[in-house]
């Protein structure tokens, strides 16, 4: 084999990779980009600057859907994730009897189609005819009253991804060096202190990555409130991804759509850096 | 029941192969909408179009539907019920021909309205549908009607626009300005929200299956529908026969219209299709001869814009499920009258939203009608660019 074909295999190799990014990814991130800048209705276009953002600033739906995915992140996320948390130390727990039968039945949920989970919720939380309803003997106006779709988003979302993130949880949970434990126990902590100094510090990087992943999940959330809502009663579940949509197959605009992705993008950006600052390894 | 249209014209036009594909609603929309943003990419050679979207589809992708006079259209001109050529026409082209033609009904219990001491024939206005309502709640713990009220369809509106129908208003006039807060829409949304106050309104979230729930569970004694819908009641509760009657709805005001068109649907051949011809010798062969939207109504009681078709006896038979009485007269009588023709524009998808929150900050919060329906038509003027005219 000569130098040259030597310098040029591992190009080769990435070639595929490349290829196929550039033609399903990068593409469609410039052209919707380009798209973002033109008044769009249909098939007819016409170039607009930066008319579309403009717009995003006065259009009290957007401000919605963002605000909608905010109490979401700032409600949901957190419960979620401390669930998860209380679920894998016990799952990491001497205790547990029936461990994998558990951890499974916990885990199985994430399996489950968005699309599947939510119809599932929806037909269960049906006021008039659920089953949740018949059990609890409440006419509890589920999905029918802004307060109470938005318990029924969390619920769902809470039902599926918990799970899910015990389970990265306890993979760091499961590789946390002994030794720590043990000079802790030396020192006389308790099981608290140790706890507190020793396991949350720990679990620090898992914290940043399931708190990126359920932000970025969040904010791209689509399936859930469309299959449980369309996104009502009066807007309550409208979030940026439903609302995208709507402006893009409903209505025709794809220009605007557009706009309204790279606002997305660049808040999902924003909160990134701002989640990985707070909570990088500070060692 | 297209496809079994499809013998007898292979039969008058060989080499001509017809494929007729179910897409389902509302997953055609979506269908037609991405084949049309891809200039044509995957469509079928004729499409299935309701009113709901025929404006869209000729505004916002010019080309994307061929102009049916240059393939001859124009003969068919007045073969169809009034006002619908207009719905299908723009500026000198035709871009569809009527399918079927639905006018607004009204579909009751005739048998909870008699306990309760009610002539649902003689109700006059929407006052009186209330005090009806109002005893047939009393006496027999029936609510009148159910709503969608949390809007998780996108047509849980249906009554209101009707309303508005009936007093020839709708949420465009004919020069596209939105006139989604005129006196009549406020009308119509005060109606709304008297019925509901008077907890005369079930909730059918969830739409469809809700629905036919509801009727199976006698939980409601009105439908206020249009003309498709008597047969799947008929279909629904086939052991209720004779229990339920059909008329148009009462007029909005003491007097006033009681016939409305309150949607149709087309066949449209796409701009991309290389088999033109073909395409519109097939839609005119299943929508212009009577025989072939009789045999269509037989089987799924479509009503048909084509009113040559009428002359056939079977729109003229008692009905039995419906105590008796010439359904397809009643609604024939409404199709001939002289029709507003309802403006849908290419926005109704967004006034259509719109509506559904409106209605549903109204029923789920007591919201003012008049207040609501401002906010609604400022903020389509905002997302269009169209005027309010007030």
């Amino acid at each position: 084999m000569t130098l040259r074909a030597r310098a040029l295999a591992p190009y080769l190799f990435i070639l595929p990779a490349v290829a196929l990014f550039a033609t399903f990814k990068l593409y469609p991130i410039v052209w919707s980009f380009l798209l973002s800048l033109f008044r769009t209705e249909g098939t007819v276009q016409s170039f607009a600057g930066p008319a579309n953002y403009a717009r995003l600033v006065n259009d009290a739906l957007f401000w919605t859907a963002l605000g909608n995915t905010g109490v979401i992140l700032v409600v949901q996320v957190p419960i979620m994730l401390i669930l998860a948390g209380a679920l894998a130390l016990a799952f990491d727990s001497a205790l547990l009897r029936l461990r994998s039968v558990v951890r499974l039945g916990f885990f199985l949920p994430i399996v489950t189609g968005p699309v599947a989970y939510g119809l599932l919720f929806a037909v269960l939380l049906n006021p008039q005819s659920g089953l949740v309803n018949w059990l609890i003997g409440v006419d509890v106006p589920w999905l029918s009253d802004k307060f109470w779709a938005r318990i029924a988003l969390g619920l769902a979302l809470t039902w599926h991804y918990v799970g899910y993130n015990a389970m990265i949880f306890l993979s760091r949970l499961q590789s946390l060096p002994r030794d720590q434990y043990d000079a802790a126990a030396v020192d006389g902590a308790g099981t608290w202190r140790s706890f507190w100094h020793v396991t949350l510090p720990g679990l620090r990087p898992v914290v940043l990555l399931t708190v990126v992943m359920s932000t970025i999940g969040t904010l791209q959330l689509f399936d859930e409130p469309y299959v449980l809502t369309r996104g009502g009663p009066d807007n309550a579940l409208l979030t940026l991804g439903l609302y995208l949509y709507e402006n893009g197959f409903r209505y025709f605009d794809f220009g605007y759509a557009s706009a309204i992705a790279y606002a997305l993008a660049v808040v999902i950006a924003l909160l990134g850096v701002v989640q990985f600052r707070v909570l990088r390894d500070k060692t | 029941m297209m496809k079994e249209l499809v013998p007898g014209f292979t039969t008058e036009f060989p080499g001509v192969k017809v494929d007729v594909q179910d897409v389902g609603n509302p997953a055609i929309w979506d269908k037609i909408t991405t084949g049309l943003a891809a200039g044509g990419q995957g469509l079928a050679d004729v499409l299935h179009i309701g009113v709901d979207y025929l404006p869209a589809y000729i505004e916002k992708f010019p080309g994307g539907l061929a102009d049916l006079n240059t393939l001859g259209a124009a003969k068919h001109k007045d073969m169809f019920a009034p006002g619908l050529w207009e719905t299908v026409s723009r500026d000198g082209k035709v871009y569809a021909l009527p399918w079927e033609a639905n006018s607004a009904g009204f579909y009751y219990r005739a048998d909870l309205f008699e306990r309760a001491g009610v002539d649902g024939e003689a109700l006059q206005n929407w006052d009186e549908v209330i005090e009806a309502g109002v005893k047939l709640k009393e006496k027999t713990g029936v609510r009148l009607l159910a709503i969608d009220k949390a809007a998780t369809q996108a047509d849980s509106a249906n009554l209101f626009q009707c309303l508005m129908q009936l007093q020839d208003s709708f949420y465009f006039d004919m020069q596209g300005n939105i006139t989604l807060d005129s006196p009549a829409a406020v009308t119509a949304m005060t109606i709304i929200k008297k019925l509901n106050d008077a907890g005369l309104v079930a909730d059918q979230g969830g739409g469809w299956n809700t629905m036919i729930g509801l009727i199976k569970k006698g939980g409601v004694a009105v439908q206020p529908m249009p003309t498709w819908f008597g047969g799947i009641i008929a279909d629904t509760v086939p052991a209720e026969k004779g229990k339920w009657k059909v008329r148009l709805p009462p007029p909005v005001t003491a007097g006033g219209k009681v016939s409305a068109l309150v949607n149709s649907t087309h066949l449209a051949v796409a701009g991309s299709s290389e088999n033109q011809a073909a395409a519109f010798a097939f839609a005119e062969y299943v929508l212009t001869r009577p025989e072939s939207q009789v045999h269509i109504y037989k089987g799924k009681g479509i009503a048909p814009a084509l009113l040559a078709a009428y002359d056939d006896p079977v729109f003229h038979q008692p009905s039995p499920f419906f105590s008796g009485q010439k359904m397809g007269e009643i609604f024939l009588d409404s199709l001939r009258q002289p029709s507003y023709v309802t403006n849908y524009s290419a926005d109704y998808p967004r006034a259509l939203k719109l509506v559904d929150d409106a209605q549903s900050k109204v029923l789920l919060q007591g919201a003012d009608p008049a207040t609501v329906l401002r906010q609604a038509a400022e903020q389509l003027a905002n997302q269009t660019g169209r005027k309010v005219v007030r």
